[in-house]
C-alpha cells in the first residue's frame, strides 16, 4: 500500500490512507513520526464492541466506533485502523481526524484544546467555546480576511525553549451549513450533516507560532460584543472545560507533562470571553472589533504602524 | 476516614503545582489530573502546609489565628485534612 506523507502539528506522518484535509509534507522522505496503518482485523482485545468504547491506558489507546472502525493509537507514533465492513473512508476519516488524533496528542504531551487558531501579528489566538458557538464561522472570516489559520477543531499547544506554542494543525476547516453558504468556494465537499470542509491552501500556516491569547467564545442575547478578562480560578476551569476530549487526560502517561503545561499556560497567556450576538451578516464586525481589542490590551497592531 | 493524631506531621504533598492567579490559589493535582479553587481558610492552611507541621501545631495557629475554640478547630480540620489527603494533596509524614 502506497504511503501518504503529510504534515500535521508539526508531525510528519505516514498514513496508508488518503487524507485530503491534511496538508503535504514538503519533504515527503525521511522517518515518519507517526505512522497510520490499515489492518484487516487488530490485534484482539477484552473490551467490548459498542459504539464509541474507549480505553486509555499508558500509551495505549482504542477506540470502536460501531459499523465504522476499530481504532488502537500507541506510544504516540503508531495508529492502526481496522474498517469495520460497510463503512466508507469518509466515516474512517472523520473519526481519525477527530478523536484518534486527539488521543495522539494526549499520549505526545501536547495540550489538545477544542478550537481554532489563527494567526496574527501579536501571536497565535485560540478561539474555544461550546459545540455550534461559532469557532469555525469565525476562523472562515479570519481567512476571508488574510488572515493564516493555523488549526480548524483542535489546537495542540506545546513548550519550545520554555515559550509556549500552537502548532499548526489541519489545512482545511469545519463549517456549519449557514456560514458555508456565505463563504464556500465551490469545490468545498460534504462532509457530514451540518458541517462542510473546505480545502485550504495558503490561507493555512504551516509554522508554530507563539500563543498570545486564548478566548472562549460566549452568545448574548443582544448588545455590542464584549471582551472580558478572565480571573482568578475561572481560568483554570475555562481551560479544562474547553479540553478536547478531556475523558482521554487520566490514565496517559503524559498526564503529568499535561498537567504542568496547563498551568503555564493560566499563569502566562491572556484568557478572555467574548460575549457576542451571534450574526453571520455583522461577522466581519467581528473581526474588526477583535483587531481594536487585541490592539487595545496587547498593543498597537505592528502590521498598521507600518502602512 | 483518616483521623489525625496531634503528633502527625503533615506537608503538601510532592506532585502538586500551586499558583496564584490574581490573588487566588490554585492547586493542580499532578498524579490526579485534577485542579481545586482554595478559598481564604483553606488558602492559609494550604501556606502553613509548606514546611512539616504537626497536627496539634496546625489547630493552635488556626485556632488563635481564626479566634475560634480550639476543640471545634481540631474537629474541622479532622475533616478537611482528610479531603486533602484523600485527593493526594497532602502527605502525612
Amino acid at each position: 500500500m502506497s504511503n501518504n506523507a503529510y504534515s500535521v502539528y508539526g508531525l510528519r506522518v505516514h498514513a496508508e490512507i488518503a487524507c485530503p484535509e491534511l496538508p503535504f509534507h514538503p519533504q515527503p522522505d525521511g522517518n515518519p513520526d507517526v505512522t497510520i496503518r490499515l489492518l484487516p482485523t487488530l490485534p484482539s482485545t477484552s473490551e467490548s464492541d459498542e459504539s464509541g468504547c474507549y480505553e486509555v491506558r499508558p500509551g495505549v489507546f482504542r477506540l470502536v466506533v460501531k459499523g465504522v472502525g476499530r481504532y488502537l493509537v500507541e506510544e504516540g507514533s503508531r495508529i492502526s485502523i481496522e474498517p469495520l465492513a460497510g463503512s466508507s473512508t469518509d466515516e474512517v476519516r472523520l473519526f481519525l481526524l477527530g478523536s484518534v488524533i486527539g488521543a495522539l496528542l494526549y499520549q505526545r504531551g501536547l495540550f489538545p484544546l477544542h478550537g481554532s487558531a489563527v494567526e496574527t501579528t501579536w501571536g497565535a489566538m485560540i478561539f474555544v467555546g461550546a459545540q455550534g458557538i461559532g469557532k469555525s464561522t469565525l476562523a472562515a472570516q479570519f481567512y476571508r480576511r488574510g488572515y493564516r489559520l493555523l488549526s480548524d477543531d483542535v489546537c495542540a499547544v506545546t513548550t519550545t525553549d520554555g515559550k509556549l506554542q500552537v502548532l499548526p494543525a489541519q489545512a482545511h476547516f469545519r463549517l456549519c451549513a449557514d456560514a458555508y453558504e456565505r463563504l464556500a468556494p465551490a469545490q468545498a465537499a460534504r462532509f457530514n450533516v451540518d458541517k462542510f470542509v473546505v480545502p485550504m491552501d495558503e490561507g493555512y500556516c504551516p509554522d508554530a507560532v507563539p500563543l498570545k491569547a486564548i478566548h472562549v467564545l460566549a452568545d448574548q442575547e443582544d448588545g455590542d460584543p464584549q471582551f472580558e478578562v478572565i480571573r482568578g480560578f475561572d481560568r483554570v476551569q475555562r481551560l479544562f472545560e474547553n479540553l478536547y476530549r478531556p475523558q482521554y487526560l487520566k490514565g496517559q502517561e503524559t498526564q503529568s507533562d499535561l498537567m504542568r503545561l496547563a498551568g503555564r499556560i493560566v499563569q502566562r497567556t491572556p484568557m478572555v470571553t467574548v460575549s457576542r450576538k451571534r450574526d453571520t451578516e455583522k461577522i466581519d464586525g467581528m473581526i474588526d472589533f477583535l483587531e481594536s481589542a487585541w490592539a487595545e490590551h496587547f498593543g498597537s497592531n505592528p502590521r498598521e504602524e507600518n502602512k | 476516614m483518616h483521623h489525625f493524631n496531634p503528633e502527625d506531621k503533615l506537608v503538601r504533598a510532592q506532585e502538586v503545582l500551586s499558583t496564584e492567579l490574581d490573588q487566588e490559589t490554585v492547586l493542580m493535582s499532578i498524579d490526579a489530573g485534577a485542579y481545586y479553587g482554595l478559598g481564604n481558610t483553606a488558602r492559609c492552611i494550604w501556606e502553613k502546609l509548606a514546611t512539616p507541621i504537626t497536627f496539634s501545631a496546625l489547630v493552635d495557629e488556626l485556632a488563635q489565628e481564626y479566634e475560634v475554640p480550639h476543640e471545634a478547630c481540631a474537629a474541622d480540620l479532622q475533616g478537611f485534612l482528610a479531603e486533602m489527603e484523600r485527593e493526594g494533596l497532602l502527605r502525612v509524614e
